[in-house]
């Protein structure tokens, strides 16, 4: 008991109860995304719910809101427990937290009224009325950063597990990418210098932050969860550093074809590829730690949900590079497939790490077991079979799509091209993706009653006395 | 633990150190190899791609007011120049049905219909309906024209041709320094020389006269209004017999309420970005052969977006996904405003297919309660959203040289067709 009493998880808490939640709402403007914008197109309509102002609130819900604050949640929970020590101010947590939440949910929820910055993944809004919610969001996150640095300062245990070597660096580039998405974004000169620099910050925004994150509860919780050693250090760290070596050349390879240098384009597709490296360090020793005994996979719905997540990583890892091809993204490209692309890493992926962090992290902070093992089953069972026709949906459709936009270039005259697209027009384009839109309407639906299974089991274990259904404490 | 080893430097042990440093490292290497280097070793990033860009953005649209909100009566939607004494050029051209008299010392600034240069001038001077002075010499002018015509079409009634309406206008001289007019214009493209055919009147009083060729005002007339009370309510309209406007506040303020086409493109782009329409719609045309077919005219391909297409943007939408096609070459591929107001009033109507939205908030009410149409009456928001696209497309190239005349200065076609190579 002396152990558990060492770390203050009220940080903890503060952080994951309203991600759990967020996690809902935002997966719940998807799923309505997904019906009323592409399968009964405008149902409801008007000023403030039509795709282009909801579409913003979906995916700053999903990614600040649930996973990126589920993620500093974790941190709280196994960056202590790393280093020995408990948090170094739970008051200065306390009161980031409240910063945090406030202009987050002020921020985000504001872009229907009209305060989207226009700039992709850099949508919050500098003010909302006469409150700075960026400079909020920026001072909240470098207290959080202030915080965790000082916990690993004071450490006790001397040794640096991997989980804390890719928490710093999280923490290290999510600052500057934040500072390069919102200020230096306006400050270079206009035109293709920004989109540049937005480019940048949008996939470091997903390989420096959500991966090192991601990959750090990974590292952190199979291990914990399975009681099984990591396979292998060393490959570990051959991950972060090719992460961190990699990511940030890669960003303009969202312009592949478009009115940006050829060079830029070459550079960013080479370091693509290179990213083979780290996806396939951290698949093979993640796998391989879990070789040690396979039967804990089929026991455990968080260890599944680790696992499966790497398996996603590695199909959005194979994806990623190639897409970065030329002739790959040629097809690909503007279509429906990148949307999937975006989902199996930000959802396939580190949700499914955030949410193997969360059940690990709940009986120990709550100090009670699990309510209930057989709904965390049932929930991986409909996360993973919904993201079948979810996320397969898309890519097929999207391939089917960047194929048809293909043909307009069969012939070898212009006349040709011009027949090609006279006999298929762009809208009957977008009139065959709907079988696919509803395909993938109905994955959302099947992924967002199996998340509400989640909520509903971790409501319950933290609300309700034990079930008598016998679990251990992780500790 | 020691006491001497308490600072924090200390505790974070050196593999720490080193990782905090080379993170720091890696990260501002390639920031200063992708993101600053460009911006040196690319011209195009930050040269504008035409004289005519630079004109258009820097002389035309902050000098040419749009009444957005029309009020009173639902009429046409109003396009006024600010002309300025030496700074805006002029040009009076005569054509088939318009012909110019002028006072003898003006006479130089008129191009006649045999002229083959068109004269410019940056005097300010503008042409009216010929006055009782001229009336005499104006309509002598009608009647030789049209004795002429007549000559010409012996057979008009049988062949069912009308008689044209000739019009004649008198060129003076304002005595102030500055002019609201209306002008000949499509309110999208803006008249431009090439300098082969231009003549200048007097040496070149603004930089931008120098430039290879140029953008001018064709036939001026002032803007003038007349105010009437309907129920009350005093609304203005336009009237050639009415009042001149009296400064450029008047103009700009109730009940007028002109904007800036710079205003209203910066505002669009502004809509442009908190509706999302770049969240379906991509800005580039790629280089690849079905961007440029798809964003072709019937004849021509269009060019591939080119960087310099947004230096004047203070957001640039180059987008992700493509649900809605792209808007790059919008200006030119639907230049109507007609097509625009409908299809932003019901798109599913407009283009069967699609799946966009409907922007009624684009859209007010009639006053008088009873719609003379079925959409509504544009507001502002339509306005800077339609001006704001229709800047995509039209800017790259003057309209002379222009590559939907064929004219696509990086041979865009012959590219596709495979009888050219990449340069």
């Amino acid at each position: 008991m002396d152990k558990m009493d060492k770390y203050n998880d009220t940080p903890v808490k503060l952080m994951l109860y309203p991600a759990i939640l967020f996690m809902i709402v935002g997966m719940t403007i998807g799923t309505f995304i997904a019906f009323n914008a592409f399968v009964f197109p405008d149902y409801f309509s008007g000023e403030y719910i039509h795709f282009g102002r909801v579409r913003p609130v979906h995916v700053g819900t999903v990614t600040l809101l649930w996973l990126l604050s589920a993620n500093i949640g974790l941190f709280y929970f196994f960056v202590p427990r790393l280093c020995g020590v408990s948090l170094w101010s739970p008051l200065l947590a306390y009161i980031s937290a409240g910063i945090w939440w406030f202009t987050l949910v002020l921020g985000v929820f504001s872009y229907p009224t009209g305060t989207n910055f226009g700039w992709e993944y850099a949508e919050f809004p500098n003010w909302v009325s006469a409150i700075p919610t960026k400079p909020l969001l920026v001072i909240a996150w470098l207290m959080i950063v202030c915080n965790l640095f000082m916990t690993v300062a004071t450490r006790v245990y001397e040794k640096m597990y991997v989980s804390l070597w890719y928490a710093m660096g999280t923490l290290i580039w999510t600052t500057f990418t934040l500072l390069v998405g919102s200020y230096l974004v306006m400050m270079v000169p206009m035109g293709i210098s920004r989109v540049n620099t937005s480019w940048f910050y949008v996939h470091n925004l997903v390989g420096l932050i959500y991966t090192p994150m991601g990959l750090a509860t990974a590292y952190y919780f199979l291990p914990k969860i399975s009681n099984l050693p990591i396979y292998s250090h060393r490959l570990s760290m051959v991950g972060f550093w090719t992460i961190a070596f990699v990511y940030a050349w890669i960003g303009s390879h969202h312009m592949l074809h478009g009115p940006i240098s050829q060079w830029l384009q070459t550079v960013a597709g080479i370091f693509s590829i290179w990213l083979f490296i780290p996806v396939w360090t951290v698949c093979h020793n993640l796998f391989m730690t879990i070789a040690l005994d396979w039967k804990q996979y089929i026991q455990s719905a968080p260890i599944r949900f680790i696992i499966m997540g790497v398996a996603f990583y590695l199909l959005t890892c194979i994806q990623g590079p190639l897409m970065s091809l030329r002739n790959v993204a040629e097809i690909t490209s503007k279509t429906d497939w990148i949307i999937g692309h975006s989902h199996i890493s930000l959802y396939g992926t580190f949700t499914f790490f955030a949410m193997a962090g969360i059940y690990g992290a709940l009986p120990v902070i709550t100090k009670k077991p699990l309510w209930s093992n057989k709904l965390a089953d049932w929930h991986f069972a409909l996360n993973l079979w919904g993201s079948v026709p979810f996320i397969f949906a898309l890519w097929v459709g999207g391939f089917l799509q960047g194929m048809m936009w293909a043909t307009w270039a069969n012939g070898s005259t212009y006349a040709q091209f011009h027949n090609n697209l006279v006999n298929l027009t762009f809208v009957d384009t977008i009139a065959e993706m709907h079988p696919w839109w509803t395909l993938r309407a109905i994955g959302g639906l099947i992924i967002l009653f199996g998340n509400f299974l989640f909520v509903v089991n971790i409501y319950n274990t933290i609300m309700l006395a034990p079930s008598k259904e016998p679990r251990e404490v992780i500790s | 633990m020691s006491k001497k080893n308490d600072g924090f430097i200390h505790k974070l042990d050196l593999s720490a150190i080193l990782t905090v440093i080379a993170i720091i490292v890696l990260f501002s290497c390639s920031i200063g190899v992708i993101l600053l280097a460009p911006y040196f070793t690319e011209t195009a990033w930050r040269q504008p791609s035409t004289p005519y860009q630079v004109q258009m953005y820097e002389i035309s649209d902050p000098n040419f007011y749009i009444s957005s909100t029309p009020r009173g009566q639902v009429q046409e939607r109003q396009l006024v120049y600010h002309l300025k004494n030496n700074f805006t050029l002029l040009a009076f051209q005569e054509n088939e049905y318009t012909r110019i008299i002028a006072p003898d010392d003006l006479e130089k600034y008129v191009t006649y219909i045999e002229d083959t240069k068109i004269k410019l001038t940056s005097r300010l001077l503008l042409l009216r309906q010929y006055t009782e002075k001229t009336s005499k010499k104006a309509e002598e002018l009608k009647n030789k024209l049209t004795t002429e015509w007549e000559k010409a079409h012996p057979d008009a009634a049988k062949e069912g041709i009308s008689k044209p309406a000739y019009v004649v206008l008198e060129l003076y001289a304002p005595e102030t320094k500055e002019a609201f007019a209306r002008a000949t214009t499509d309110g999208i493209i803006d008249n431009w020389v090439s300098e082969a055919d231009t003549t200048f009147m007097e040496s070149p009083q603004q930089p931008y006269h120098n430039d290879l060729g140029v953008i001018y005002v064709s036939n001026p007339e002032e803007y003038r209004i007349a105010k009437y009370k309907y129920n009350q309510v005093e609304y203005w309209r336009y009237d050639p017999k009415g009042i001149p406007i009296a400064s450029l506040e008047q103009l700009k303020s109730h009940p007028l309420g002109f904007m800036s086409r710079k205003e209203l493109i910066s505002f669009g782009e502004h809509l442009y970005a908190i509706e999302g329409c770049w969240y379906c719609h991509t800005d580039q045309t790629r280089t690849l052969v079905q961007d440029v077919v798809l964003n072709g005219s019937d004849s021509f391909p269009a060019p591939p977006s080119s960087p310099n297409e947004y230096i004047y943007q203070e957001i640039t939408f180059p987008g992700t996904r493509r649900i809605g096609p792209d808007l790059s070459r919008v200006g030119v591929k639907r230049p109507s405003r007609d097509w625009h107001k409908a299809h932003f009033w019901a798109p599913k109507t407009e283009s069967p297919g699609s799946i966009m939205p409907t922007f009624r908030h684009f859209f007010d009410n009639s006053p008088s309660g009873t719609p003379s149409t079925a959409l509504g009456i544009p507001n502002y928001q339509f306005e800077a959203i339609f001006q704001y696209l229709m800047t995509k497309g039209t800017r790259i190239t003057p309209p002379t040289e222009a590559w939907w005349l064929g004219k696509d200065p990086i041979k865009t076609k012959e590219i596709i067709e495979g009888l050219r190579t990449l340069p």
